[in-house]
């Protein structure tokens, strides 16, 4: 294989993208997406942990307090953002109606230390957001009342979950959702697109009918795919590493961006190979994109199964908790990458055998 | 056979024609693997975030604990040793007591590790013979209509924040509400039960299914149960209703796409059937499918089908625009570049607004918000209908339209740049003998996409701290509207030498402005009236109180696009356009320190 032949290829591809300018939607897609990652924090972390929604809402809400006297009156009256008002059960419920009250607690005459449990009945308001922020306080209140109850009925428990105090964690409620689920789909993002291009660069080679015109230089057809193929994985360190940067500048600081990096390209490296095989095969992108398509979700899903794959090992490099087993993977995945490698420089000759021949 | 059936039969046929005869057999292997992998996956669980943490415990009956949660790496070792181990660790468990590493990743731990005790606790208490000592609460929650409607939220007014101490007292009639039983009515097996179930089974996975099921858990709670009531978990649906639709499409597209190459698409070209109906019997096939794979998602997923109703407009929006992006796009590298760009900002728009369904009215602008309310059985009325779906079926009318009209020999195989593409289709829509009342329609006809703009910034905006969301709402607002009044006078003039002149100028903006304030007239009167008695609708359509001040502003717009263009040239677009933004945001200023102050 002549490498000159194989630069001359890429680089040819690469004009390409460049002079059709419309690689600038996926750079300010890229853009979009990290101006807009204050929303997706707000918005997307709490459809990850809903809980964290308390936190963004600063404010004191009226609680009704209806039925029998108990603790957990004064529990409430000492929660900070909670104001508690005792009334009539009837008049309580109209005023949460009108939005005066934001919940209403019923507590039945129920003897704290009997053998029936206390039912409480809890008003909100159906659809809600303030329900969702309330419940959040009202349960750190429940907890601490259940707590009470537990203590005066301790000795029918038989047997006590060993002790552990745990002390409130402080600003931790994106960590995981950010480098556990953000990152690694971020990073991994590049790889499909690559994955895309090379399909588009061999399906149009087919469907323009530009084949013969390719074959009738000196480059072979497994220079030129491998030429199509370095045009799409010479993107990826790149974009990946803008999401890095991006990732950066918005205060999410990432441990160890070489090796995130290198895992990309290899997984991507996996998936454009993948994609050249099936569109080989296929020679039309409507096919190909299908089977492709339907093959990176068997593919994500088996990856994704298996502990210690790429893109748990991403999540752990980007957290600093990787240790040097990673290293063991990367070497696999790029074996997994050679085969594939192998597979496609056999099948072009084939194809080109036949195009000459036929 | 009417033609549009005919041309519907010929496109299916073709593209089964298309195909490898592998195609059938690799795709449904491919539907067994998945079904295999998923099952396999299912067993053995997601390892995305395995290993993040690292903990040391002296107790091995704690390290077994913790060693459940794949997120934990443990290391079990005695006390003395793990404290001077403590800088290598994230999280020491000694002596009943958690200490974490004061980073980020150790609070994170810490946080992972209530999560794991609770779950432990539960475990435990849940095996107890006398379970109403170890759960002495159970709360029932009862979920009260509110009286007062979306309209004081999106006002900026909060709910039960009283400053007085006093109780409150309600305005309307009192209804007697029964006081609810002491008794909890359920036997205690039945409760631990599903205290187990709930254990058990996966929490974060059980939310998104549990949806469409009615929940595993009965009425009654524990405080530790008591999880807030958000719509999210409907929302992560949305996708799956999304994604086949958008995958759909893409095989439109690229049948488009198909015709243009070697200049397949003669033949269609030179058949006698109007090109509108040509493109709906092309169009056709992949409607049915995608409807027909809706219903199949609706019936096996046991939702209420009234959904399908919200998607038919989701559905005509993607594939009008797959029309259109398969119409202009050069290669098939520019397809994919579009479509994947298009898709996200389409998602986008679907998907923020609803992320606030039951919170704010401005999540119907999306039309997903309906199909979390259909999810979680809240009636859709048909204001809220026409409200979240109509821009949808104007903007798919319009840009079907679009294509209709550009489906000729010149467009299909011209090879120009983007915008040289997107300015020839905009100059379609007008016409030599009548240009005046053609840009007048196509002033009108381009508010939906201002409007849809307009709200996209909108779901952007609304979060931010209140002084930033209102001017940005404001120079986006101004800028969008500014845009979409100079495409047609820029169009018209770079079509012929005849129409650039300063003559054409007064008269194109008259016309410009009256089609323009006609359009967002007609459009606000019949939906948006939700949105535009909020302070954001006053910043957004501030342009609509009397007629004449706005049409000025209008007309001045247009007027100074317009003398840039014909002073400057080309070059003189874009700094025509910031001035025009510039005086309409000034205008737009003054009017709301009017409104407001």
């Amino acid at each position: 294989m002549n490498l000159r032949h194989v630069g001359l290829i890429a680089k040819k591809e690469l004009r390409g993208l460049s002079q059709e300018r419309t690689i600038l939607l996926a750079v300010l897609l890229q853009v979009f997406i990290a101006v807009f990652s204050s929303f997706l924090m707000v918005g997307l972390a709490s459809l990850y942990d809903p809980s964290t929604l308390s936190r963004s809402v600063s404010a004191e809400y009226a609680v009704g307090y209806a039925g029998n006297e108990s603790p957990l009156y004064d529990r409430l009256e000492a929660a900070p953002g909670l104001r508690v008002h005792r009334m009539d059960l009837s008049v309580a419920v109209q005023a949460l109606r009108e939005r005066k009250l934001s919940a209403v607690v019923y507590v039945p005459d129920t003897s704290p230390s009997g053998t029936e449990p206390v039912k409480l009945t809890l008003y909100t308001l159906q659809n809600d957001i303030t329900a969702s922020v309330l419940n959040v306080r009202l349960k750190g209140v429940f907890e601490a009342y259940e707590a009470d109850l537990r203590g005066l009925r301790t000795d029918r428990i038989e047997e006590r979950p060993l002790p552990l105090r745990v002390p409130t964690p402080r600003g931790a409620e994106f960590y995981e959702f950010v480098y556990g689920l953000l990152v690694p789909l971020l990073v991994l993002m590049p790889a499909i697109i690559a994955a895309a291009l090379i399909i588009d660069l061999i399906t149009e080679e087919y469907q323009q009918r530009t084949l013969e015109t390719l074959l009738a230089t000196p480059v072979t057809f497994p220079e030129a795919l491998w030429g199509k193929i370095a045009a799409c994985l010479v993107l990826v360190p790149l974009q990946a590493g803008a999401w890095l940067v991006l990732l950066g500048l918005n205060g999410i600081r990432v441990a160890a961006p070489v090796e995130i990096v290198l895992h990309a390209t290899a997984a991507s490296a996996v998936l454009v190979l993948l994609g050249a095989l099936v569109s080989l095969h296929y020679r039309e992108r409507t096919s190909a994109q299908f089977v492709f398509s339907t093959g990176l979700v068997v593919v994500m899903l088996l990856a994704l199964a298996v502990p210690a794959n790429p893109l748990n090992l991403i999540a752990r490099l980007s957290v600093g908790s990787a240790g040097p087993n990673h290293w063991t993977v990367l070497i696999l995945v790029t074996g997994v990458t050679v085969l594939f490698a192998w597979v496609a420089t056999r099948y072009a000759r084939t194809v080109e055998r036949a195009f000459l021949e036929g | 056979m009417h033609p549009v059936l005919t041309i519907a039969k010929f496109e299916l046929l073709r593209s089964a024609s298309q195909m490898r005869r592998d195609l059938v057999p690799v795709a449904v292997g491919l539907f067994v693997l998945l079904l295999l992998v998923t099952g396999f996956a299912a067993q053995s669980g997601m390892h995305l975030s395995d290993g993040l943490y690292t903990v040391g415990v002296d107790d091995p009956a704690f390290a077994s604990v913790l060693a459940n949660d794949p997120r934990f790496v443990v290391y079990q070792a005695d006390a003395s040793l793990l404290a001077r181990e403590r800088g290598t660790l994230d999280l020491v468990v000694v002596g009943g007591q958690a200490r974490a590493a004061s980073t980020p990743r150790g609070q994170a731990a810490q946080k992972a590790l209530r999560q794991v005790y609770d779950g432990y606790v539960a475990s435990v208490y849940s095996a107890e013979p006398d379970l109403f000592a170890a759960y002495p609460l159970w709360i029932d929650t009862e979920e009260v209509k509110s009286e007062v409607d979306f309209s004081a939220t999106a006002s900026g007014q909060q709910v039960g924040l009283r400053p007085d101490t006093s109780s409150p007292t309600p305005e309307g009639t009192v209804e007697p509400v029964s006081e609810p039983p002491a008794g909890i009515g359920v036997t205690a097996e039945e409760l631990r039960r599903e205290l187990v179930q709930d254990a058990t089974s996966d929490d974060r996975l059980n939310r998104y299914t549990d949806v469409l099921q009615g929940g595993t858990m009965g009425e009654f709670r524990t405080p530790a149960q008591l999880s807030p009531p958000l719509p999210f978990d409907s929302i992560v649906l949305i996708f799956v209703f999304i994604f086949p639709l958008y995958f759909t499409s893409q095989f439109f597209m690229m049948s488009i796409m198909n015709e243009r190459i070697d200049r397949r698409g003669e033949a269609l070209l030179a058949s006698p059937v109007h090109p509108a109906l040509v493109l709906l019997g092309k169009g056709l096939p992949y409607l049915v499918g995608m409807l027909f794979v809706s219903t199949v998602l609706l019936v096996v997923l046991g939702a209420p089908l009234v959904i399908l109703a919200v998607l038919v407009p989701v559905i005509l929006f993607f594939l009008a625009a797959a029309l259109l992006i398969g119409m202009t796009a050069r290669s098939f590298k520019e397809l994919s570049f579009v479509s994947i760009f298009f898709s996200t900002v389409a998602t986008c728009y679907l998907f923020f607004p609803s992320v606030f369904a039951n919170v704010h009215v401005i999540a119907l602008v999306s039309p997903m918000t309906l199909v979390v309310y259909a999810l979680q059985g809240t009636p859709i009325t048909l204001s809220d209908y026409l409200y979240s779906t109509v821009l949808f079926y104007l903007v798919a009318g319009v840009l079907f339209y679009a294509g209709a009209r550009n489906f000729t020999e010149e467009r299909l195989f011209s090879q120009s740049r983007p915008l040289t593409r997107i300015r020839e289709f905009i100059s379609s829509a007008l016409s030599d003998q009548h240009p005046y009342a053609s840009l007048f329609l196509l002033s009108a006809l381009l508010i939906p996409f201002v409007f849809m703009a307009q709200m996209m910034a909108l779901t952007l905006f609304f979060n931010l701290p209140m002084p930033w969301s209102i001017l940005l709402l404001l120079v986006s607002a101004a800028f969008v509207e500014e845009l979409a009044k100079s495409l047609g006078l820029y169009a018209l003039f770079a079509r012929s030498e005849r129409f650039r002149s300063w003559r054409v100028l007064v008269p194109a903006g008259v016309a410009v402005a009256l089609g323009f304030l006609a359009g967002e007239k007609l459009l606000l009167f019949a939906t948006l009236a939700q949105i535009t008695e909020s302070v954001f609708g006053t910043v957004l359509f501030t342009s609509l109180q009397a007629l004449w001040m706005p049409f000025l502003l209008h007309l001045g717009g247009v007027l100074i696009v317009g003398a840039a263009v014909l002073a400057g040239g080309r070059r003189g677009y874009v700094p025509g356009l910031v001035l025009a933004t510039t005086v309409h945001v000034l205008y737009n200023l003054a009017v709301l320190q009017g409104v407001i102050g």
